[in-house]
């Protein structure tokens, strides 16, 4: 948990879009703005955190989808670790997931391990060569 | 078609010795496509029989909404031991096609939120993911399939092996091995008797892909030692096997292949050794499979036409 600021107080604008970012970040995937301004705890008003989240909108750094009624806002330079978390969320629901999707390697046996050091050992020794 | 409508449910163990011995003599292009021909015919025709049994177990049922006459001993006496193989068959063809609709629905599950998770990025052919878990996939699908990678896994390549293992997930791409997986996957659910070949198409489909990136990148060695590489950092989750009995698993195999000569590109192998009997076993097996649910059908379609009034 970050500091949640106690009372409210002035602070620049470059400050709370900062927060804001911040908060997004802390989001496991697309987040409202709903939830951005309890996770603020309570300082900002519901309207200025829509106007927050719509200059950064502006400057790129975050993108939004539409999400019912409402939008679900995701900080832009964090698109990659979102889908990244996204597949982890999809493979580990997938309990053979081998069965769906080719993986490079599957998993090793108990011996394998050793059998494998030996020949990647065997390998490098003739790559030396 | 007296007993003949048996013949296809058994007959997948024709292909028993084919499964076994085709990773290690053929070429593993030759033994995908080989061997998800067979599972696929051997699937279809097991489960064209299961129906026709299923046909005279309904006849029996009191109360079935089918015409009178297919309860007619006529249709009865074409099946051997037809109370209990009618019986046995109703929930048999259930369970096959409850098997099948639910391997095709989890997949395509799968594959829709895998391209999902993947919509918000630029759309390119690979896509790196910031993740600490080392994985790797072809994920088919839209004009030409996504490769998806993590940073953990590529940080423990060097850049020939990360070309490796690009070339591998492209030769899978490019090769359609999803279709060979999903065709043998469903036949194994068909029949379980065809589960062997389904554990050999897997082994074989990346055999087929290693391959395929050796020639790409222009090194055995690079592939084998990718491959080694990324086994040994994501051996997290160990497969659970009897002790007694753990042959080497795939990947060892795998490197040991790359680590030897490249297979022959001979496509069919010569009859007389034990690989070219298996394969030509196999192809017997499934073409008795075919003659005989074929000959099953038409016998039943004839029984019924006479015994029923329509």
């Amino acid at each position: 948990m970050t500091d949640h600021p106690q009372r409210p107080r002035r602070r620049g604008q470059g400050e709370l879009e900062a927060l804001v970012l911040s908060a997004l970040r802390e989001a496991e995937g697309p987040a409202t703005a709903g939830w951005v301004q309890e996770r603020l705890g309570g300082g900002l008003a519901y309207t200025t955190v829509i106007t927050i989240l719509t200059r950064l909108l502006d400057k790129g750094a975050v993108s939004r989808e539409r999400a019912g009624r409402s939008f679900a806002w995701t900080p832009a330079a964090d698109q990659a670790g979102l889908a990244a978390r996204k597949m982890r969320k999809v493979l580990d629901g997938e309990s053979d997931r081998e069965a769906v999707l080719a993986s490079f390697v599957t998993g090793l046996g108990p011996d394998d391990e050793r059998l494998l050091r030996d020949l990647l050992g065997q390998t490098r020794s003739e790559g030396d060569d | 078609m007296g007993v003949f409508v048996f013949l296809p449910l058994v007959l997948p163990l024709t292909a028993w010795p084919i499964a076994r011995l085709a990773e290690l003599h053929l070429h593993p292009r030759t033994a995908t496509r080989l061997l998800t021909a067979v599972a696929v015919v051997m699937a279809l025709c097991s489960t064209v029989c299961l129906g026709l049994l299923m046909v005279v177990g309904t006849a029996q049922l009191p109360g079935n909404p089918l015409p009178d006459g297919w309860s007619d001993p006529e249709v009865r006496e074409a099946v051997p031991y037809d109370e209990v193989a009618g019986k046995i068959a109703i929930p048999a063809l259930l369970a096959v096609v409850l098997a099948c609709g639910r391997t095709l629905w989890r997949h395509s599950r799968t594959h829709r939120r895998a391209h999902r998770a993947l919509a918000g990025l630029p759309r390119t052919e690979v896509v790196v993911l910031p993740d600490e878990a080392p994985y790797a996939y072809a994920l088919p699908g839209g004009r030409r399939g996504r490769v998806m990678v993590t940073t953990a896994l590529l940080s423990c390549l060097e850049p020939a092996e990360r070309r490796a293992l690009f070339a591998h997930e492209r030769a899978h791409l490019a090769r359609r091995h999803h279709r060979f997986l999903i065709a043998v996957q469903l036949a194994a659910r068909a029949n379980p008797f065809l589960r062997p070949l389904r554990t050999a198409v897997s082994y074989t489909a990346e055999r087929w892909a290693d391959e395929d990136a050796a020639q790409a990148v222009g090194s055995r060695r690079a592939v084998a030692t990718a491959i080694g590489k990324a086994a040994l950092v994501s051996r997290g989750t160990p497969v659970p096997t009897l002790a007694g009995l753990a042959a080497p698993g795939p990947v060892p195999r795998r490197v040991a292949a790359l680590l030897g000569p490249a297979p022959t590109g001979r496509s069919w192998p010569p009859v007389f050794t034990s690989v070219g009997l298996a394969a030509w076993g196999a192809a017997a097996g499934a073409a008795a499979s075919a003659m005989s649910s074929a000959n099953s059908a038409v016998s039943m379609f004839f029984i019924l036409h006479a015994a029923t009034p329509l």
